[in-house]
C-alpha cells in the first residue's frame, strides 16, 4: 500500500462518515424550517414562534462557567429513549389548571437564543428542563421562585428540605457587605454574621433570570408533540 | 532483550544509537511534561470525585468548585497527558520505523513549550471561570488555534520523515500512527471550527461536540496505543504478529467504523433520528477492531510468557489490551437502545467508559511504552524495580476500580433515574453516593503511584539512571543484582541495540 493509497483510503472512510453526520446535518439543521399550526389539530393557524423571556444569553454563559452541565440535563426524551416524560414534573405540568397536562417533549426550538444546546453529560441532579414550572410549588409564603433560587445557588443545604443535597454551593456568585438598619432589597434569608448582608452578584441574577426562563409551557403545534398517553405514569 | 535479534550489524546499532540520543529530549520533554499533568490531571480528579459525596470540601473557593475542576481534571488529562505521551511514542516510533534521525529537534522543543503554554492557559481559564461548557472543549476558545498550530509544528515531522523513508515493507504500527497524525487534526479542526466559529442550530453543535469526544478516543488515542502495542509486543517477545492479516483488518475496520459513532448521546434529544441510532451501532460495532487488535497482541505476548512476567513495558501493554477488549465489549454492553442506553446516557457510565479508554487502554499502553522508550533514549536504565511493580499494581487495580465501578454503578444508578414512581430526590439522587466514594479511594491510589512515577522519570531525563547495559527486568532475586553485572553502556553494545 502507498501512501496515496492509504491518505485516499483514510479520506474516503473518514470523508464519508464526516459529510453525512457532521457536516450535512450541521447545515440542515441550522435551516430548520418553521413550524406552523394547523387548524384542525390545533385549532389555529400561523407560524409557531418560540417565546423565551429572560437573559439567556448571559444567563447560559454562567451556567456553562460553573459546569451546571455536568450534573444536570436540559432534555426529555422521548418515551423510546427514556422515561423522563412519566415524572410528574419534568416534562410540563401534569395537572395544568386551565390547560390540564401539559407534559411533552424536548423539541428543536426549545433552545431559543443559545449557541450550545446544554443537553448535559449526566444527572446527579434533576433534569431543567421545565425548572422554573416546578420552583414556584416548592416556595414558602411570601417567597419568590427568585429567592428560592438564590437560596439555593448560596447554599442548597440551607434549604431544609435539601439538607442532603449534594449540589455544591457557589458563595462566590454572591457578594458580602455590611448592613445598616433592616436588610436592603433582594438581601438573601440565610445566616451571616451580624451586621453583614448577603446579595446576589450580577452572574448569579444571569443564571437566576436564565433558570426562570426554562419552561416548556408553550403550546406548541401538534406537528412537534408527540406526547403519548400518560396516564400509566401519573402518581 | 530478544535474542532473535542479535543478527544487527554494527550499521544497525549505530544508526538506532543515532536515532535514540536525536530524540533524548523531545522524547523526555513530552513523558515528563505529560507526567506532571496526569499528576494534575488526577489530583483534580481526586477533589472533583469527593466533591460528590462530600459537597461542603472546598466549597468557598471559586477555583474549585465541581463545576470547574472536573472540566479541569478531564482537560488536563487529554491535552496534558494524553497528547503529549502520543507525541513522544509518535515521535520515537516513527524515527525508528522509518530508521531516520530526527533533524528538527529544535522545532519540536519549541512547540512543546507552545503546547503546554496552551494547556496551561486552558486549564487556568476552565478554573478561573472562563470554560466554554462544551465537554472535553471546556478551554476558553483563545486556546485551541495555539494547540492546533503547536501540533502541526510538532506533528508534521513525522509525516516528512515517513515520506522520505527508504523504501520497503511498512510495518502496521507506521500505519496507525500515521493515520492518528491525520484523524487528530481533522477531527479537532471540524470540531472546534464548527462550535466556535459558525453559526449553527443549538442541538447540533452539541451533537458535533459528542462525535468529537468519541472521535478523540477512537480516531486518535486508539490507534496510537494499537501502534505502540503492534511494536512493542513483537518487539519485546521477540516473536512475530500472531495474525498480520488479522491486524490490518483491525485497521480498516476502525477507520471505517469509528468516524460514525458518538451521537447516541444524544439519543431522545431533538436532532435527526437516524444520527443516535448510527451512533450506537457504529460504538457497539467497535467491538470488532478492539478485540481483533486486542486478540491479536495478546495472543503475540503469550507465545513468551517468560519475558511477559519480567519486562515492565510487556506487563503494561498486556494490561492496557486487555482493558481494550474489556472497551470493546462495554461498547456493545452500555449502548443498546431500549435496554441499557437509557441508563448509561446520563449517568456515571459514561464517565468509567471514558476513564476505560482513557486510563486503562490508552495510558496503559502508553506507560509500557515508557519503560521501553526512556531507557534507550537516556542510555540509563530505570532506578527501582519496587517503583515500576508499585506504579503497576496501583495503575491496574486503581483503574479497574474507577471503570469498573463507575460502568456497573452506572448502570445501578441510571435504573433508579429511569424509574419514575420514586421521587428524584430520594431516589436517583441517592445513588451515585457510594460509587463516587470509592472512585475517590482509587483515585487516590493511582495519584500516589503517579507522583513516584513523575519523580521516576524526572531522575532518568537528568540521566541519574543507572549505568547498566541490562534491562531492568521484574524478576525476583536473593542478593545481588538480577540485571547481571553492572556496566558502562556508554559503549554500542548488543544491548544498547534494541
Amino acid at each position: 500500500m502507498s501512501l496515496r493509497t492509504f491518505i485516499l483510503g483514510i479520506a474516503a472512510t473518514f470523508g464519508i462518515a464526516w459529510l453525512a453526520v457532521v457536516v450535512v446535518p450541521f447545515f440542515k439543521m441550522r435551516d430548520l424550517a418553521p413550524a406552523t399550526f394547523d387548524e384542525a389539530a390545533d385549532g389555529q393557524t400561523g407560524v409557531f414562534i418560540a417565546k423565551r423571556a429572560g437573559r439567556v444569553a448571559g444567563g447560559a454563559e454562567v451556567y456553562a462557567e460553573n459546569g451546571c452541565y455536568l450534573c444536570h440535563t436540559q432534555v426529555v426524551r422521548p418515551t423510546y429513549a427514556g422515561n423522563d416524560l412519566f415524572r410528574p414534573d419534568w416534562g410540563g405540568n401534569a395537572a395544568d389548571e386551565t390547560r390540564g397536562d401539559t407534559r411533552r417533549e424536548t423539541t428543536p426550538y426549545d433552545y431559543e437564543g443559545e449557541a450550545f444546546a446544554q443537553v448535559g453529560v449526566m444527572r446527579l441532579g434533576p433534569d431543567l428542563s421545565n425548572l422554573a414550572v416546578r420552583v414556584p410549588t416548592y416556595v414558602a409564603e411570601g417567597q419568590t421562585p427568585e429567592d428560592w433560587l438564590y437560596k439555593h445557588l448560596y447554599n442548597p443545604r440551607s434549604i431544609p428540605a435539601l439538607w442532603d443535597s449534594t449540589c455544591p454551593s457557589h458563595p462566590f456568585l454572591f457578594s458580602k457587605r455590611t448592613s445598616y438598619g433592616p436588610p436592603s432589597d433582594g438581601a438573601l434569608d440565610v445566616e451571616t454574621r451580624d451586621g453583614y448582608e448577603v446579595v446576589p452578584g450580577p452572574d448569579a441574577k444571569a443564571l437566576v433570570s436564565y433558570l426562570l426562563s426554562l419552561k416548556k409551557d408553550q403550546a406548541v403545534p401538534a406537528s412537534l408533540n408527540f406526547a403519548p398517553k400518560k396516564t400509566e405514569g401519573e402518581n | 532483550m530478544s535474542s532473535a535479534l542479535y543478527n544487527t550489524t554494527d550499521e544497525d546499532v549505530l544508526l538506532r544509537a543515532g536515532i535514540d540520543r536525536s530524540l533524548r529530549h523531545p522524547v523526555m520533554f513530552f513523558l515528563t511534561s505529560g507526567a506532571a499533568w496526569l499528576a494534575v490531571s488526577i489530583l483534580l480528579g481526586v477533589i472533583a470525585s469527593a466533591k460528590v459525596h462530600w459537597p461542603s470540601l472546598l466549597a468557598g473557593c471559586p477555583f474549585l468548585t465541581y463545576g470547574r475542576v472536573f472540566p479541569a481534571h478531564m482537560n488536563a488529562l487529554i491535552y496534558g497527558w494524553g497528547m503529549q505521551a502520543a507525541f513522544a511514542v509518535i515521535l520515537w516510533l516513527t524515527a525508528r520505523l522509518t530508521r531516520k534521525e530526527c533533524t528538527a529537534v529544535g522545532t519540536i522543543l519549541t512547540a512543546g513549550h507552545i503546547w503546554n503554554l496552551g494547556v496551561t492557559l486552558g486549564v487556568v481559564g476552565i478554573l478561573s471561570g472562563h470554560g466554554t461548557g462544551m465537554p472535553w472543549m471546556e478551554f476558553p476558545v483563545f486556546a485551541w488555534p495555539v494547540l492546533i498550530f503547536s501540533y502541526a509544528a510538532i506533528m508534521v515531522w513525522p509525516f516528512i520523515q515517513f515520506r522520505v523513508r527508504p523504501e520497503g515493507h511498512v510495518y502496521i504500527s507506521q500505519w496507525y500512527l500515521l493515520a492518528a497524525v491525520i484523524w487528530f487534526p481533522w477531527v479537532y479542526i471540524t470540531a472546534n471550527v464548527f462550535l466556535h466559529c459558525l453559526q449553527g442550530s443549538p442541538l447540533m453543535a452539541a451533537g458535533v461536540n459528542a462525535w468529537f469526544r468519541s472521535a478523540m478516543i477512537f480516531l486518535f488515542f486508539t490507534p496510537v496505543a494499537l501502534g505502540t502495542a503492534y511494536y512493542l509486543a513483537p518487539k519485546v517477545t521477540g516473536r512475530p504478529v500472531f495474525s498480520y492479516t488479522l491486524a490490518k483488518l483491525g485497521f480498516w475496520t476502525l477507520a471505517v467504523i469509528a468516524p460514525w459513532a458518538g451521537m447516541q448521546k444524544l439519543t431522545g434529544a431533538p436532532i435527526p433520528y437516524f444520527l443516535p441510532y448510527v451512533g450506537g451501532a457504529a460504538t457497539a460495532m467497535l467491538f470488532v477492531p478492539a478485540a481483533a487488535a486486542g486478540v491479536n497482541t495478546l495472543r503475540t505476548i503469550l507465545s513468551n510468557k517468560e519475558t511477559l512476567s519480567s519486562s515492565p513495558a510487556l506487563r503494561f501493554t498486556t494490561a492496557g489490551m486487555g482493558s481494550l477488549i474489556l472497551l470493546g465489549a462495554a461498547a456493545v454492553f452500555l449502548n443498546l437502545p431500549g435496554s441499557t442506553l437509557p441508563r448509561t446516557q446520563f449517568s456515571l457510565s459514561g464517565y468509567g467508559f471514558d476513564i476505560l479508554a482513557l486510563y486503562g487502554f490508552f495510558t496503559l499502553t502508553m506507560f509500557g511504552a515508557t519503560y521501553f522508550i526512556v531507557p534507550r533514549v537516556t542510555r540509563r536504565e530505570w532506578l527501582s524495580r519496587r517503583l515500576i511493580k508499585t506504579h503497576f499494581l496501583f495503575s491496574v487495580y486503581g483503574t479497574i476500580f474507577v471503570a469498573l465501578v463507575a460502568i456497573f454503578g452506572g448502570l445501578l444508578q441510571g435504573g433508579s433515574q429511569e424509574d419514575f414512581t420514586k421521587p428524584w430526590a430520594t431516589g436517583a439522587a441517592k445513588d451515585a453516593y457510594p460509587y463516587a466514594l470509592t472512585i475517590t479511594v482509587s483515585w487516590a491510589l493511582i495519584l500516589f503511584s503517579n507522583i513516584f512515577f513523575f519523580i521516576h522519570l524526572t531522575f532518568m531525563w537528568l540521566r541519574l539512571g543507572r549505568r547498566s547495559s541490562h534491562p531492568t527486568l521484574l524478576v525476583f532475586s536473593h542478593g545481588g543484582s538480577p540485571h547481571g553485572e553492572e556496566g558502562d553502556i556508554d559503549n554500542v553494545g548488543p544491548a544498547s541495540a534494541h
